[in-house]
């Protein structure tokens, strides 16, 4: 229980955080939408400001965080949360500085949407949050592997091979070894952490569809991806990770499509999908179960339909604005540190922060796919476009299941939710972005120099095309 | 390259489409379901605490000031601490036992068996959580104990009680309501519980049969096909049935009320006598789209998303393939339609407002600790169910079912009541059949119309909406006429 003194304190600084919230959300939306259609980032104007309010926000809410044990002012708590203020900034300005090509608003928008994470967990146990903080130091390593990785790596069919190898025995591992957890079987020890194999193996995915599809070749060829693709689904549809099949699905069938056009095997594998839905509703009771959660949550509040109508219960007890952090009752809403922790948000910063979140995964949707467009590299495009769909898609899933639009299934929300596997490949996936981005900006350097006598920067972009064909005859 | 960028454009434009939607359906859903969730019973924010609860739940008054629930502070012995504290439980209409006659409609707050009623759906008042920053900061610091809000209801406690006796120990329910605003004056269930005792209280005596009670609507009903009728066959006033009593449809045959034949007769005769012959060969000749679309108008099959209260929705099952037996004995209102009382007394008021259908209202206003009023009843018109014309010929039709036909039992002296009675056959578990009596009516009250609905089931064959539920509308409508309303 917390004290009078806090509760009157959250109950004020709702105002203050809602419009932090707002005018960071609004900041990004305006810079996201200026600078989305340019043709590099040369002439994106100064955004630095964004990530100070985002500090202030983290800094200002540890520092409430701080108060709630009764009576004292916990130090630590406002200590760390200066430290984690200025990690973030050094981690930005640490990107942006050695990576000058990279998309600085994207990462924004990732450290805004962590923010999220770090002061929910925190409220809810102070040691969830350290781990969350420890686990996004490691996700911020797999970032920067990964924008080397993608900058650097040529593909080939070896290393596609081996990718496409290794996420069988990922995925194998659990099934083998794994102890099921929450009706899922989907995680193995290791050195004392639970990982989740399915999380990475969404990486790889995004790398050996890119690869596969790059060049229109015939059905015929493409048939081991297919195979692989039916087989990733298939083990995680085994570990009852039906989430992860979700997802996997989606990627597939995004990338397979804009790649090749190709709707046959696109409604294909929608009708398989479907049917194989269709039969195991009745086959698994689970899924029934689930099914019948999300149509109607009310009906068995207290078994089938009690995590959904917690979840909606907890959203609808916030308002506008939020109970004031540190002063909802999150507690009773199941798994909320990780699934349903959009839930929590709603209900002690507000329903405005909650559509705020909707609006800044849907511009990564919107950053992501404009570095896909950037890249002449029909392999950097695709890589681009496959990691935007797996994490704006994971997000689609699980807020959507939280609000009771589609069905549950069982996905973290990326950057925000708790869970080292989760952070890690989220990061990583913005790595694979930020390496498409960069790549783009340096072949654009190379271009300019050696075409700056020929073409006058006005008519490059309409003559973007012609270009192209003129580069490949060369 | 430039197919890519195509597709590309296309992968962006579905990522985001998904993601609008996901925004919109965010605000709508959030605009429309979000109180009825934070309502619900299950929610342990607004759980009424019995030994430390941090918001005392305000009190809630009828429309002229009276008590119905109250908080009460006693010292009891605390079995967990062993230590006398301060127990805080609701007390509802004194305490006793004439709290019966308003349990189903205010409801219960318990803190074992949780909220039901107004306690449950306008939790939110009563727990403050509508109130405003300053008043919730000046309560934290100034007050030993934050305090909720009072509501006042539309309910008229003294006409409640009024009914509860009047119902005796039929099972039923009576709705009354204004049919000009939709203040609803009255809200009856049988049978029913004493809410300051909820020990013993089992099965369905918690339905609410006004509100969740769905019931087959008998010869009621022909007032949505005669609505449909004048709307949509344009010799309506030229068409006669030829009645001997009983009537072929399909290879079945439906018969009059004992068999007794009407002769000839018009769409008013055969209201005024209830004639089920007419209104199978008028149900036949509207199609069964005309007759859903006119009774789609009137409420039925729509969820009824009201801020006030939560109404099950009625149902008329005309979609697909509907045999001719079907339609026919849905046209006299038996078979697979159902109906719950309030719907039916929103339908007589439509008729009495002149074809307009208003919202029912259950809070008359929202009263702040300092006797600040934060809300107040708007009424709402819920939609435009027919013209005012064919209004106007449907209650002449209903005014004539009162005079001189099935109605008479609810005439007053004095006064024009118009109605319509229903007899409802049901089968019961062992195959025997027992009736559903029905009325519905309206009276011109001295400042608005006032609209009844009466239904008392499972009755005895023979026990029909003109012996039994007409008679009661009446005495119920000479009670609200003597209140003044």
């Amino acid at each position: 229980m917390s004290d009078k003194k806090f509760e009157i304190i959250s109950l004020t600084m709702r105002y203050w955080f809602i419009g932090l919230i707002i005018f960071i959300t609004i900041r990004i939306l305006i810079e996201t939408l200026r600078t989305s259609h340019h043709h590099d980032y040369e002439d994106e104007g100064p955004f630095g400001h964004i990530i100070f309010f985002m500090v202030i926000f983290l800094t200002s809410a540890y520092a409430l965080l701080a108060y709630s044990n009764p009576g004292r002012f916990d130090k630590y708590t406002a200590i760390l949360g200066l430290i984690v203020g200025i990690s973030l900034v050094v981690q930005y300005n640490f990107f942006r500085l050695i990576f000058p090509g990279m998309d600085r608003i994207l990462l924004i928008i990732v450290d805004t949407l962590t923010i999220f994470g770090f002061v929910m967990l925190y409220r809810f146990n102070p040691d969830i949050a350290k781990s969350q903080m420890k686990y996004f130091v490691v996700g911020n390593a797999g970032l920067l592997f990964f924008i080397i990785f993608t900058h650097k790596m040529r593909m080939n069919t070896i290393l596609s091979n081996v990718l496409m190898a290794l996420a069988c025995i990922l995925l194998l591992l659990p099934i083998i070894f794994g102890k099921e957890t929450f009706g899922a079987r989907s995680w193995i020890p290791i050195m004392g952490y639970n990982v989740q194999p399915s999380e990475f193996v969404k990486i790889i995915l995004v790398f050996v569809f890119a690869s596969w599809f790059r060049e229109g070749k015939k059905f015929r060829e493409h048939l081991p991806v297919y195979i692989f693709a039916a087989l990733t689904v298939l083990l995680v549809v085994l570990q009852r990770d039906l989430g992860a099949a979700l997802l996997y699905f989606y990627i597939f069938i995004f990338v397979y499509y804009v790649a090749t056009s190709d709707w046959i095997i696109v409604l294909l594998a929608g009708g398989t999908a479907a049917l194989g839905s269709i039969i195991s509703y009745h086959l698994f009771s689970h899924i029934r179960v689930r099914v019948e959660a999300w149509k109607n949550p009310w009906r068995d509040i207290e078994n089938k339909g009690y995590q959904i109508a917690h979840s909606l219960m907890a959203i609808s007890s916030g308002g506008l604005i939020g109970t004031g952090l540190g002063l909802g009752s999150p507690q009773v809403v199941p798994a909320f540190k990780t699934d349903f922790i959009f839930a929590t948000i709603c209900e002690e910063f507000g329903i405005i922060t909650g559509f705020c979140i909707i609006g800044l995964y849907a511009m990564i949707v919107i950053r992501g796919v404009s570095i896909a467009l950037r890249s002449k590299n029909p392999y950097k495009a695709l890589l681009a476009f496959g990691a935007t769909v797996a994490l704006t898609l994971q997000a689609f899933t699980i807020i959507g299941g939280v609000i009771k639009m589609i069905p549950l299934t069982g996905v973290t929300m990326p950057f925000v939710s708790y869970g080292g596997s989760s952070m890690v490949t989220s990061l990583a996936l913005v790595g694979v972005l930020e390496g498409v981005a960069i790549g783009t900006k340096d072949d654009n350097d190379e271009e300019d120099q050696n075409e700056d006598d020929i073409y006058k920067e006005d008519e490059y972009e309409e003559n973007e095309y012609e270009e192209e064909t003129f580069e490949e005859g060369v | 390259m430039k197919g890519l960028e195509k597709n590309l454009k296309k992968g962006l434009a579905v990522l985001l489409a998904a993601f609008i939607l996901l925004g919109v359906y965010y605000c709508y859903i959030l605009f429309f379901y979000s109180d009825r969730w934070f309502a619900n019973s299950y929610n342990p924010r607004v759980k009424l605490d019995a030994w430390e609860p941090k918001v005392i739940p305000g009190d809630i008054k009828d429309r002229n000031g009276k008590i119905l629930a109250t908080t009460i502070k006693e010292k009891r012995q605390n079995p967990d601490t062993k230590q006398k504290q301060v127990y805080y439980y609701r007390s509802y209409l004194g305490g006793g036992e004439q709290a019966k006659s308003i349990a189903h409609v205010v409801g219960f707050n318990d803190a074992k068996l949780g909220r039901s009623g107004v306690e449950a759906l306008q939790v939110k008042y009563l727990m403050g959580y509508n109130n405003p920053f300053y008043e919730k900061v000046y309560q934290k610091i100034f007050l030993p104990q934050e305090v909720g809000n009072t509501l006042h209801l539309t309910i008229d406690s003294d006409l409640q009680q009024f009914i509860d006796k009047s119902l005796g120990k039929n099972k039923g329910s009576v709705v009354v309501m204004d049919a000009q605003t939709g203040e609803i004056l009255a809200m009856v269930s049988h049978p029913t519980f004493n809410p300051n005792k909820l020990e013993n209280v089992e099965g369905d005596i918690l339905l609410n049969r006004a509100t969740e009670g769905l019931y087959m609507p008998g010869s009621i009903f022909k007032v949505i096909v005669a609505v449909s009728a004048l709307d949509n066959l344009e010799n309506i006033s030229s068409i006669t049935f030829d009645c001997q009593g009983v009537v072929e449809t399909g290879s079945q045959s439906i018969s009059c009320y004992g068999g007794e034949p009407h002769g000839q007769v018009d769409l008013s005769q055969a209201m005024t006598v209830s004639c089920n012959g007419y209104f199978v060969d008028i149900a036949n000749k509207l199609g069964k789209e005309k007759l859903l679309k006119t009774a789609e108008a009137l409420g039925f099959n729509q969820d009824f998303i009201f801020p006030d209260l939560k109404l099950v929705a009625s149902r008329l099952p005309l979609k697909g393939n509907i045999s001719e037996e079907k339609l026919g004995l849905i046209s006299i209102g038996q078979g697979d339609v159902q109906v719950t009382p309030l719907h039916m007394a929103m339908v007589a008021s439509a008729i009495a407002n002149d074809g307009i259908m208003m919202e029912p209202r259950l809070v008359y206003e929202v009263v702040g600790r300092n006797g600040k009023i934060q809300e107040k009843l708007r009424s709402k018109i819920y939609r435009k169910s027919m013209s005012s014309e064919n209004a106007k010929i449907i209650q002449a039709m209903m005014e004539n079912v009162v005079d001189t036909g099935t109605g008479k039992g609810a005439a007053i002296k004095g006064r024009q009541v118009a109605g319509k009675t229903g007899t409802a056959e049901v089968y019961n578990g062992d195959s025997e059949i027992r009736n559903n009596a029905w009325f519905i009516g309206y009276v011109a009250g001295n400042k608005s119309k006032i609209a009844v609905a009466v239904v008392i089931e499972d009755l005895p064959a023979g026990q029909t909406g003109g012996k039994l539920a007409a008679p009661l509308a009446g005495k119920i409508l000479k009670k609200v006429l003597d209140l003044g309303y």
